[in-house]
């Protein structure tokens, strides 16, 4: 058993974290409020290469293992979390399908642009009535000839207004369920694509999410991304293992920077003659923050391990997921508190936290979904 | 063109320092490449794409967390790496520092070496200058700009002085020590940071360089460390005016003594 990081990805961590603060901490803020995706950030970071880390050297990626890359989106996360969002999207789901499936023609394409930053992708999952319920998909995949021809409406998608790219999840027969569902690549000069409405955020605000319209959008029948048909879910879930470790790993983030500068806070506030750190039920959120934290973190490692093994984890990653976000959403709320009527202010940061770390509890499955099904296995299992 | 960077990793200046006792130093777990190492290494990498060639090399001195000064310098874009390494150069003071430098780059084919000014735990400035001394070749202290001639095997470097700048001019090879404003880092891409990641460091003892630990003894000696004297309480002056404006030039005449 070994539980240390290497050498080498200590000094890769020392590395990400050198660059996400010199090139996003001094912009967090103004990031925030403008509430616009910053393009000029956007190609600044993707020139550095870190949007090849989960791709093959041959399309100019790096190949990274698991535990790096996760790494990578611990140190993302501290910084502006709508650009982390971005990032990883672009890292994760908006390319997985087509670095997966597509032919190599897709991949010159769509994929090798996108590693440049050239080209923005992302994933389609999400309908005004289904998200977390797969099952309920209702945008519709029928062949014609050489070609499918798509149509719905997508909703909650993050990158809508940008994306160049997107992978669609649609069905070819909705009294099928799970089992008639398929990826679908669709790029953004295709007749019948359209973008809806952008959704105005409480949080990751310098993401942009809105709706995606198809209406009979013809996609050429190699845009199917999957070796099978009706194997989309199974495609999916393999991915959303990675997806909820970096989800977990992005709360353990956020939680420890509004804790961190909750420290600050505390040293440096006085009540009743003393620095509130002084007392011990401000010290006591503290101790309790740092146990749940560790645990959280350390168990998102261990999934980011299992993962790299090839392990089965689909479980116990749907587990880190879960069990890091709660511990980030005790953590922002605890932050709340510390800075007292403060934090009430749009001038402190926790309020920031507090409504960055939302997003975490729909991205990678709604907890209440995930509660219901892992409560299941569990009562299930002898 | 080969170029040589003089690379340190020191405690990152938001490392929490403590004087364990009067000559040990206890020093919190964070450490980074040197701040004007960066604009060395920085410069040296300009230099090379300008001239279209050549070889940047970065050396450290010192055990364990020194190597991570020389990955800096690889993720940034250096070519080759080397630690100079040895339980007699556990203490040592700018002297040895050069003495063992000096032996490291002799016979070596260095037509520039650059360096930070100065590094920013210790503050003495004093390697970049003896190594040119031991070495006698010219040095240029603090610049803000250079400009390589390398035709003409020459360089001119700019200066800030009190009031202006002067342009110095000097033949090659020679040392520079790296001033704030000489360029902007980069920051390195993920490409050199897995370069960096896998590179073997190559390790030099006093063995290798044919020195003995009595040629890298100090020569100056650290008596004690201490902190900063901790600043006093603000003291209000709680008479009437005009009284207290009077009270207030006394105290910072005869008692603070800074008027």
């Amino acid at each position: 058993m070994d539980f240390a990081f290497t050498e080498e990805q200590e000094f890769f961590r020392q590395t990400v974290r050198d660059t996400i603060d010199r090139m996003i901490m001094p912009k967090v803020q103004e990031l925030d409020e403008s509430e616009e995706f910053s393009f000029e950030l956007w190609h600044k970071f993707a020139q550095l290469g870190y949007l090849g880390i989960r791709h093959p050297e041959k399309y100019g990626g790096m190949d990274l293992e698991v535990i790096s890359q996760m790494i990578f989106y611990e140190e993302l996360f501290r910084g502006d979390v709508g650009f982390a969002m971005t990032v990883a999207m672009q890292i994760l789901m908006g390319t997985y399908f087509v670095g997966r499936f597509g032919t190599e023609e897709i991949k010159q394409k769509v994929l090798v642009p996108a590693i440049k930053g050239e080209k923005i992708g992302t994933i389609c999952f999400t309908e005004d009535q289904s998200g977390s319920d797969l099952a309920g998909t209702r945008t519709m995949a029928v062949l014609d000839g050489d070609e499918w021809v798509l149509n719905g409406t997508k909703m909650w998608i993050t990158n809508a207004p940008t994306c160049n790219f997107c992978t669609v999840l649609a069905t070819t027969d909705p009294s099928q369920g799970l089992k008639a569902l398929n990826f679908f690549l669709v790029e953004e000069d295709m007749p019948g694509f359209s973008r809806g409405q952008r959704l105005k955020k409480v949080g990751s605000r310098s993401s942009t999410t809105g709706e995606l319209i198809f209406d009979n959008v013809r996609v050429p029948k190699d845009y199917l991304l999957g070796e099978e048909l009706g194997k989309g879910v199974r495609y999916a879930g393999e991915i959303l293992n990675e997806v909820r470790v970096m989800t977990g790993l992005a709360g353990c983030a956020i939680a420890k920077m509004a804790m961190d500068d909750s420290k600050q806070y505390a040293n440096r506030r006085i009540a009743f003659g003393n620095p509130i750190s002084k007392y011990q039920l401000i010290r006591s959120k503290f101790a309790n923050f740092w146990a749940w934290y560790e645990a959280a973190r350390w168990y998102c490692y261990r999934c980011a391990w299992m993962i790299q093994e090839g392990l089965p984890c689909l479980n116990e990653c749907m587990l880190a997921k879960m069990f890091a976000t709660e511990m980030c959403m005790s953590a922002v709320d605890e932050a709340t508190r510390i800075y007292g009527g403060n934090a009430f202010a749009m001038e402190y940061p926790p309020q920031r936290y507090f409504r960055d770390a939302r997003f975490l509890l729909y991205g990678g499955g709604c907890h209440e979904v995930l509660q219901d099904y892992l409560g299941r296995i569990y009562l299930k299992e002898d | 063109m080969n170029i040589l960077v003089l690379v340190k990793q020191v405690p990152d200046t938001e490392a929490i320092i403590r004087a364990q006792s009067d000559t040990e130093l206890d020093i919190e777990n964070k450490y980074a490449l040197n701040f004007f190492d960066e604009f060395a290494v920085e410069e040296a990498l300009r230099i090379k794409e300008k001239q279209g060639g050549g070889i940047v090399t970065v050396v450290t001195l010192g055990s364990k967390k020194a190597a991570d000064a020389l990955r800096r310098g690889i993720a940034m874009g250096a070519d080759e790496a080397f630690q100079i390494e040895d339980p007699a150069l556990e203490e040592v003071d700018g002297y040895a520092t050069a003495k063992a430098l000096a032996t490291f780059i002799e016979g070596r084919d260095c037509d520039i070496i650059l360096c930070g000014k100065q590094a920013i735990d210790d503050d003495s400035g004093a390697v970049g200058p003896a190594l040119a001394q031991f070495l006698g070749i010219p040095h240029v202290t603090s610049i803000v700009e250079l400009e390589i001639f390398a035709d003409q095997r020459e360089a001119r470097a700019a200066r800030e002085i009190e009031g202006g700048r002067e342009i110095v001019a000097c033949p090659l090879p020679a040392l520079f020590s790296a001033q704030k404003g000489l360029n902007e880092p980069r920051i390195p891409q993920v490409a050199g940071v897995m370069k960096a990641m896998k590179a073997q460091i190559q390790k030099i003892d006093l063995n290798a360089l044919g020195l003995s630990p009595e040629d890298v003894k100090p020569k100056t000696k650290i008596l004690k460390f201490y902190p900063p004297r901790k600043r006093p309480p603000v003291r209000i002056i709680g008479e009437e005016f005009p009284k207290n404006v009077e009270t207030l030039v006394k105290v910072l005449r005869e008692q603070e003594k800074v008027i």
